[in-house]
């Protein structure tokens, strides 16, 4: 995300706010639905992150990666929904209350959604009809109306491109 | 290696056993719903109608007494401490503090000493992010009966300098530490998210 379109974030500006969350919209849900398995709430916490990274804005360090900035709101808000849903149905205490993943998971999570979002739509397609759909390169072929061999090479492309997206995390 | 890795990664086969780890929790993040999934269309709207309603948290005021019996009890200690020049590194105690799950890697320590007037407890923190607009940070000690005293409250947005506080309770009556993320919302109760933690030797 560039300099420009962060440092007007930092200033609150409507539109710039708008870029960030259609940049970050899909790791940000992503994050609140693997913590709050409820597609509802995972709105809702979504919806009060980017209000939240809006409020905060301005304590933003345009140096800074925004990512990282917004997954901590983003964690955060998830956890605060999670424990308000949990602590209505039972009467331990907050200490008592454990998250149904780990946060080393969501932070997975939000890095892969964030990587799958930067490459090409059609490199994505390919790698969510294989991965998520389970289909063959022949009927990835047939769905996306290609030939098998440009599916072979996307698929390769993309799946290169993904790993060099994500290395920083093996490495972290 | 890059090659195997996306190899391994797209077919589950080839790569060095020792990369298979990181990509095998990649894979599984690959047929994951939730990695696909996208929030519904509306939310957009929503997060602009509600920056256009300007909706920003106002601070509400504790009761007006409370607010200024903080502040003139904190002058007070400090002036008495400051004319008496009773900061002293004697019965120093330094208690680590770790994060909660909620700011895991959020590390740093308590140190606390005694004066005539109570207790100064400085806190050094690293990687606990400044507090949002609209919320802060606030200092606790608690017993073990589950009765909490604020120490003070701090923000961490213009720098990571250690943070004063001042408790009136024995530390070794109320030995845990808390470190709660706090709405600006009038209520004076600790809230449940606790983003630190620590005790004394008691």
């Amino acid at each position: 995300m560039n300099r420009d379109v962060l440092e007007r974030f930092r200033a609150g500006e409507e539109a710039a706010v708008k870029t960030v969350y259609e940049r970050f919209r899909g790791p940000v849900f992503a994050i609140s639905l693997s913590i709050l398995r409820d597609h509802g709430l995972a709105a809702d916490a979504t919806q009060q992150t980017f209000v939240k990274a809006w409020q905060a804005a301005a304590t933003f360090d345009a140096e800074r990666e925004l990512g990282p900035w917004l997954y901590a709101i983003a964690r955060r808000t998830a956890i605060d929904f999670y424990r308000k849903q949990q602590r209505s149905v039972t009467s331990d205490t907050v200490d008592q209350i454990e998250l149904p993943v780990g946060m080393d998971t969501v932070w997975q999570v939000f890095e892969v959604r964030a990587a799958l979002d930067r490459l090409p739509d059609e490199e994505r397609e390919v790698i969510r009809l294989s991965h998520f759909e389970g289909l063959t390169h022949s009927e990835i072929a047939d769905h996306m109306g290609i030939p098998l061999g440009t599916v072979k090479s996307r698929s390769h492309r993309a799946h290169q491109r993904l790993i060099d997206l994500l290395r920083h995390l093996e490495e972290g | 290696m890059s090659d195997d890795q996306a190899r391994y990664l797209e077919t589950g086969s080839g790569a060095d056993p020792a990369d298979r780890e990181f990509l095998d929790s990649v894979r599984a993040a690959l047929r994951n719903e939730v990695t696909w999934s996208d929030p519904p269309p509306e939310v957009a709207a929503r997060i602009m109608d509600d920056i256009a309603a300007g909706s920003r948290p106002l601070a509400r005021l504790r009761p007006a007494w409370l607010g200024v019996a903080v502040v003139l009890g904190a002058l007070l200690i400090a002036v008495i401490t400051a004319v008496a020049g009773v900061f002293t590194s004697q019965q120093e105690e330094v208690v680590a503090m770790e994060g909660t799950e909620i700011e895991r890697s959020a590390i740093g320590k308590a140190t606390i000493g005694a004066t005539g007037s109570g207790w100064w407890i400085r806190l050094q923190v690293d990687g606990l992010p400044p507090a949002p607009e609209g919320a802060y940070y606030e200092g606790w000690m608690w017993n073990d009966e589950g009765q909490g005293v604020s120490i003070g409250t701090f923000h961490l947005r213009d720098d990571d300098e250690p943070v004063m506080m001042w408790s009136g309770v024995d530390p070794a009556d109320y030995p845990s530490i808390w470190v709660t993320l706090e709405d600006e919302d009038g209520d004076p109760a600790a809230s449940d998210r606790v983003v630190m933690r620590g005790r004394t030797e008691g």
